[in-house]
């Protein structure tokens, strides 16, 4: 079992774009994925190949009402903010261990930066996208201030949305690189196919299976994969990435 | 993707392309207050210390080489001229990591000598990132 926590500082940077990227690659690759929706206007689904109709059930739904797709449980958990259990059902589920058997995947909605916290205190690894605005960078000094030097231990950064054509997103991306060293795991260009696979109603594999985006979150997955059976970050595992050699 | 980008593709036999090799110079860096205002902010030493949770750290010869891991990365040709790969970050700090961008280039830079300190850590850093903008590694 693992527990990984998608959590970004900023909307809008892709945090429910890498949790479904990441439940497809890493049921793709054999684990028991559950993806765990806790926005209360949620867009996972779209990521699915699901329309708009689609609501998601409770975690303890029965899994007859569950919508399951390429295998993964997708559910929601809206009032989990607000509901002291959370954790403490978590830990009765079991998800506090490590191994892929059973993976959770929590989208985390940016503005529930408590929850998240607490959150990432149990998790195996917390996946956090950043996109290459300068609101974006300038959210990090309070983001580190309030997960202090314990709360960052388990957290590894992705470059999302990054279009190097232009300038200032180029410079932003060095600039998270340099600062985060082998804590960047990863980048995922900015890629048109992403919102034209969700507006055809088909998954991003199939819509557009030489999408840029696709493959970058592709080598993401074979990063995080092997981080899900130990108890070291993802990070400093054997195949975290460093830009600067 | 269009039809047209997805057979030019296929033609080429690739999966995926980014647009490459762009110039970034160190006065360009520089244009972005944004950035230095961050580079000055105390907040970012939290990432100090932050080493990884688990018992140990992998030892460091667990650890593939720095140019194995960027190569499959960004698939850049190995660069004979490349710096030396950095220290794993558990042992690392802020400060140390401006220290890295302290070497010999730093006396060919185009700016007069800046005052120690941390505004000369900040052109040091803006300065390496100008470097591999260069080399077309941002
Ligand atoms: N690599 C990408 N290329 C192109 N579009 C992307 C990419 N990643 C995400 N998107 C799109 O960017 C938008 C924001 O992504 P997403 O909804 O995942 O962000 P979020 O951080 O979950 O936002 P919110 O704060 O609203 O929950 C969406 O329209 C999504 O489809
Ligand atoms: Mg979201």
């Amino acid at each position: 079992m693992a527990l990984i926590v998608c959590h970004s500082p900023k909307g809008g940077t892709g945090n429910t774009f890498l949790a479904a990227h990441m439940a497809l690659g890493l049921a793709e690759a054999g684990a028991d994925v559950t993806v765990l929706s806790m926005a209360a206007h949620d867009t996972l689904p779209f990521h699915f190949a699901l329309p708009p109709s689609t609501t998601l059930s409770a975690l303890h739904a029965s899994s007859e009402d569950s919508v399951v797709v390429s295998g993964i449980d997708l559910r929601h958990a809206r009032t989990a903010p607000k509901d002291p259990d959370f954790i403490p059902m978590l830990k009765d589920l079991g998800y506090f261990q490590t191994g892929r058997d059973r993976t959770l995947i929590l989208d985390v909605p940016s503005c529930e930066r408590n929850l998240a916290r607490r959150l990432v205190n149990h998790a195996c690894a917390h996946l956090c996208a950043l996109d290459t605005a300068p609101e974006t960078l300038a959210l990090l000094p309070q983001m580190f201030d309030e997960a202090g030097k314990g709360g960052l231990s388990r957290t590894s950064f992705v470059i999302n949305r990054l279009d190097d054509t232009r300038r200032l997103a180029r410079h932003n991306a060095a600039f998270v690189r340099e600062l985060m060293g082998p804590r960047l795991i990863g980048r995922i260009r900015l890629d048109e196919s992403v919102p034209e696979s969700i507006a055809m109603l088909q998954t991003l594999a199939r819509y557009a299976p030489s999408s840029a985006a696709l493959a970058d979150v592709r080598r993401l997955v074979d990063i995080v994969l092997p981080a899900l059976d130990t108890d070291i970050s993802i990070w400093s595992g054997a195949k975290s990435s460093s830009y600067a050699a | 993707m269009r039809v047209d980008a997805s057979n030019l593709l296929n033609r080429l036999g690739r999966q995926d392309f980014s647009y490459k090799e762009f110039e970034d110079r160190f006065t360009e860096l520089e244009l972005w207050p944004m950035l230095e205002a961050l580079l000055k902010d105390p907040r970012l030493l939290e990432l100090d210390g932050a080493a990884a949770s688990g018992a140990a750290a992998p030892a460091p010869e667990s650890l593939p080489s720095a140019q194995t891991q960027a190569a499959e990365f960004v698939p850049t040709p190995p660069r004979p001229a490349a710096p030396p790969a950095p220290e794993p970050v558990a042992t690392d700090s802020i400060s140390a990591l401006f220290r890295r961008y302290e070497g010999p280039n730093a006396a060919a830079a185009p700016a007069p000598p800046a005052p120690a300190g941390s505004g000369q850590d900040v052109r040091a850093m803006l300065r390496h990132l100008s470097e591999l903008g260069s080399r077309g590694e941002i």
